[in-house]
């Protein structure tokens, strides 16, 4: 045991004196293992901390651990939407056979049911909202309803759309000073022009109470389309069993609002989405610009975007003043004055304008007196918390369905409350979804095909379509025909029951059952110990394959479609990287060692002259440069975990990107150092070193005493 | 000299080929007349069927009522099948397109451009013809359709009008003046879609005090999504006067209560 610890003890030393005696080649191996160990340990540091940060946000938001789909489906399912739009997944018929089938697997705790699409919400012009508001005055008090708060609304409504007329009515005269009297379009817009003046005059508010209905269509079809504003949006939702959904991905929150009531109808609007799409222009500006100040630190003075969000919310004051009622507008006014310090005698568009003119030093300021005072008089969100709106969407037996919900709330998910990827989505009631998926019905497809049926129509092949139906002078290309009797009413009967279902749709609470039976497109599977999900994954595939579902098996991170792929796509790179580096190394090391063995060849000859043996050679180079890499290496990862701690204490990496946000989890990604890559760092250093001292080793075991003899030097 | 002039007026004919066989008078009054033919002074209901079939997906068919006012520029559609579809309908008034659903109760505002129902039905395809105001004609050739000798007639969108499509063709049966093809092209001049009309019946009309012709069999093939088709079948047509109220949105509501 002694002479081997002898031996050790030798061989260092001579290691130690070696490398000591060529500082520079010993710097130039060693910043090589250092930087070396330094990229390995940071590497794989950030990408674990990423591969955490996106289970986190995929398995918390949609996509639990497994997710099962119809396998005869022709895409893949792809929970964030893909490349070309949303998955094109084949329907499962009826999801209570599949939760009976996969509940009983060992592992699995939930079954949630899924169908994610998009939709389109008409959000009509502010005019058409504000008509139809008045409309539905309108309908009650035609109806034969009255009242003194139906009156105060009706009064309300009328002035608020009277205001409107006025508004644009301005506009428009500013438009007509630049437009060409004898353009093209001409006599259309002096046609439009009159129509304007004439729902501005006074006798037209005056006779508005005569014909009540003739008066609204006067502003719906000729007024308010010159307003031209955006109508509809899109929104993008997963209809599910709302409360299997809340239990079964914890990041789920409702924010304002409520969540949807057991059993009954409603949707809850992805946050994020009401944001960005939903929001008053003006009011996501100033947020904006509140954020890039004081999460960025950036100053309106500086920076060319906050200037350009500056100029756009001064310019977007209208949309505010279409909003107001003159006794909403007033009483705005009358608050804004002495808030900003401005003349008794400003209007308030001025004021507005005073408002949004915001420099680094009133922002602050002036965001406060927006929220404070000008907000609780603005319909903030296009669509909010109460409301009930009509999504539509083309089905898949073809014909357009339309549903209307209610909005119980605004929805984010905890950590990733600003990712455009899963802040983007909405949660719908899983009835509302069937509705708006209208799979063809076995009922549905009868009709139709007796409709088709008895009004013996013929298919024509559109290649023959010309010889088919002009091919022969058969005399059916005229006739005569005798006038009919079309009775509409007749026509247009109703079920009793459809008549009751539409009106207490809201109401009607649904049961488990109801839920339960019936189309979804995916599965979520929630396992009880995630460690377990490839043994529980083929669980599952066999429970499938005896029940004969013919259903698909994917994990999360596939589910995930395209973003699933980032972090291994981030793997490759780093991988890549890596493997090009020290595939440099070696070179370098390698060259080094060799012409290190190459000046000390009389040494090693001398040693082999009084009985060192060759594999003691080799040993003392192998030793020399494991003694490098273990230094080296630990220096480097010692610097690298400085680095990792560099970044936590800087305050994370920053998300920059909507998907940044969603694969770090939130904000900022914190790097965790890992003993995993402390140990796979060393390991990887070590073995390149010695790796690379191989052949200048295999070069000093060759040298005989009598060559080092013969050399000259 | 007469031999001289006879070869220049032979080299003319020649040269104008076939475009000779309809003068600029004739073809005016040829487009003029296809209008003339189809309008209806009075008003106008036709019940109909529709069915639009796409490459991959289920037929979607519709039992629809046409109801037309043209001295007002107005149109509705009142959709009374399927069972899921009845009580749906579009009102047309001047440049606005509303689409009404019972289900939950709301109006819509949609472009003139809307594809009815989702099938490749146009709104115009249903409305009078206008040719005459909206187009420039051009006569291009004397040819056959089957066994049909017919008028080809390229109209160009006057300067200022607004149509669906810049230019069509028609081709015209020259016996009857009936339109039996239609093809509608964008500005590029890509065809967009083809229409066919085997089957014209006519009508007698009180309030015109002559025949109203209508096409009784419609076939319209998307040129653009290949494989797409629509076929509209007017089965009925009533001409009695509609109600005064009945181009408003308080009617359609009340139908489809």
């Amino acid at each position: 045991m002694a002479p081997r610890r002898d031996a050790a003890r030798v061989l260092l030393r001579i290691a130690f004196r070696n490398l000591l005696a060529s500082p520079v080649r010993t710097g130039i191996l060693g910043a090589i293992v250092l930087v070396g160990a330094l990229i390995v340990v940071v590497g794989s540091s950030v990408l674990d901390s990423i591969d955490r940060g996106m289970r986190t946000s995929i398995q918390g938001s949609l996509g639990g651990h497994l997710q099962v789909y119809e396998a005869r489906s022709e895409g893949a399912l792809e929970l964030y939407g893909g490349l070309r739009g949303e998955s094109l997944l084949e329907p499962i018929e009826d999801f209570s056979k599949v939760k009976a089938v996969l509940e009983q697997v060992p592992n699995v705790k939930q079954v949630v049911p899924m169908g994610i699409d998009q939709a389109m919400v008409a959000t009509g012009n502010a005019f058409d909202l504000a008509l139809e508001r008045l409309r539905g005055d309108v309908r009650r008090l035609e109806a034969g309803e009255d009242g003194p708060e139906l009156r105060r609304d009706y009064a309300a409504h009328a002035a608020h759309v009277r205001r409107m007329v006025q508004l644009l009515r301005d506009e428009i005269a500013q438009a007509r000073e630049i437009s060409d009297p004898e353009g093209r379009e001409a006599a259309e817009r002096k046609s439009e022009w009159e129509a304007l003046q004439r729902a501005a005059t006074d006798a037209f508010w005056r006779d508005l109470d005569r014909d009540r209905y003739g008066s609204l269509e006067f502003l719906e079809n000729r007024v308010a389309p010159l307003a031209m504003d955006t109508a509809f949006t899109f929104l993008r939702y997963v209809g599910t069993d709302v409360d299997a959904f809340f239990r079964a991905f914890p990041l789920a929150e409702v924010v304002k609002g409520e969540r949807i009531p057991t059993g009954q109808r409603g949707v809850l609007v992805g946050k994020q989405y009401a944001e960005e799409w939903l929001k008053l222009k003006n009011a996501r500006r100033l947020d904006q610009i509140k954020d890039a100040r004081d999460r960025r630190g950036k100053r309106i003075a500086d920076d060319e975007e906050l200037q350009r969000w500056v100029r756009e919310n001064r310019a977007g004051i209208r949309e505010i003043l279409l909003q107001l009622d003159p006794i909403r507008a007033d009483a705005l006014a009358q608050e804004l004055r002495p808030a900003l310090g401005a003349p008794a005698a400003e209007p308030l568009e001025a004021l507005l304008g005073r408002l949004f003119a915001a420099t680094d030093e009133s922002f602050d300021g002036q965001y406060r007196i927006f929220y404070d005072v000008v907000a609780p008089k603005l319909r903030l969100y296009q669509i909010d918390v109460g409301d009930t709106i009509t999504i539509k969407a083309p089905s898949k037996s073809g014909y357009f369905s339309s549903v209307n919900v209610k909005v119980y709330g605004f929805l984010q998910f905890k950590g990733i409350e600003r990712s455009g990827i899963a802040g983007m989505m909405s949660v719908l009631d899983l009835m509302s979804f069937r509705d708006l998926y209208g799979y063809l019905t076995a009922e549905k497809a009868a009709e139709i095909r007796a409709l088709q049926k008895s009004m013996g129509a013929r298919e024509i092949d559109r290649e023959r379509a010309e010889a088919e139906l002009f091919g022969a002078a058969d005399g059916a290309l005229v006739g005569e025909a005798r006038v009919a009797e079309i009775d509409e009413g007749a026509l247009v009967k109703r079920r009793e029951e459809e008549r009751a279902s539409a009106a207490d749709l809201a109401a009607h609470v649904y049961s488990q059952e109801e839920l339960e039976h019936g189309v979804a497109l995916n599965a979520a599977l929630i396992l009880d110990d995630p460690r377990l999900l490839r043994r529980t994954e083929g669980d599952v595939r066999k429970a499938i394959a005896d029940a004969g579902l013919g259903l698909k098996v994917v994990d999360w991170q596939e589910a995930a479609g395209l973003v699933g792929q980032f972090v291994t796509l981030l793997r490759v790179v780093l991988f890549t990287a890596v493997v090009i580096f020290f595939a440099i190394a070696l070179v370098i090391i390698n060259n080094a060692m060799v012409m290190a063995t190459l000046q000390r060849v009389k040494e090693i000859g001398t040693m082999r002259a009084i009985g060192t043996q060759r594999r003691f050679v080799v040993t003392m180079l192998l030793v020399e440069i494991a003694t490098v890499g273990l230094v080296f290496g630990l220096a480097g990862a010692a610097l690298g975990a400085g680095v990792v701690w560099g970044i936590r204490v800087a305050g994370g990496i920053p998300a920059v990107t909507d998907l940044l946000y969603f694969v770090f989890s939130g904000p900022a990604l914190f790097p965790r150092l890992g003993a995993l890559a402390v140990g796979g760092s060393l390991a990887v250093v070590l073995l390149v070193a010695i790796l690379s001292a191989l052949y200048p080793a295999l070069i000093a075991m060759r040298v005989t005493p009598v060559e080092a003899m013969a050399t000259e030097d | 000299m007469h031999r001289a002039l006879a070869f220049l007026a032979l080299a003319a004919a020649l040269a104008a080929g076939p475009a000779a066989a309809l003068t600029p008078p004739e073809l005016a009054k040829v487009v003029a007349t296809i209008d003339e033919r189809q309008r209806n002074s009075g008003d106008w209901k036709a019940l109909c069927y529709m069915e639009a079939k796409e490459k991959g997906k289920t037929d979607v068919v519709y039992e629809l009522v046409v109801y037309r006012r043209d001295e007002d520029d107005k149109q509705m559609f009142l959709f009374t099948k399927p069972r899921a579809e009845a009580g749906k309908g579009y009102l047309r008034i001047d440049k606005n397109l509303w689409l009404y659903d019972p289900a939950v109760g709301r109006w819509e505002r949609r472009t003139e451009r809307e594809r009815i129902g989702g099938t490749d039905t146009r709104r115009g395809d249903l409305d009078e013809s206008r040719l005459v105001e909206e187009y420039d004609a051009k006569f291009e050739a004397d040819e056959k359709l089957g066994v049909y000798g017919v008028h080809r007639i390229l109209l160009v969108a006057k300067p200022g009008v607004d149509v669906a499509f810049p230019q069509v063709r028609l081709w015209v049966d020259q016996a009857t003046l009936n339109v039996l093809k239609r093809q509608e092209l964008a500005l590029s001049g890509r065809l967009m879609r083809t229409a066919y009309y085997p089957r014209w019946k006519k009508v007698f009309s009180p309030s015109k005090g002559a025949d109203v012709w209508y096409p009784e069999e419609m076939r319209l093939f998307d040129e653009i999504e290949k494989g797409n088709s629509t076929l509209i079948l007017i089965k009925e047509i009533d001409l009695r006067p509609l109600a005064a109220n009945l181009f408003t949105k308080a009617w359609l509501e009340s139908k489809s209560r």
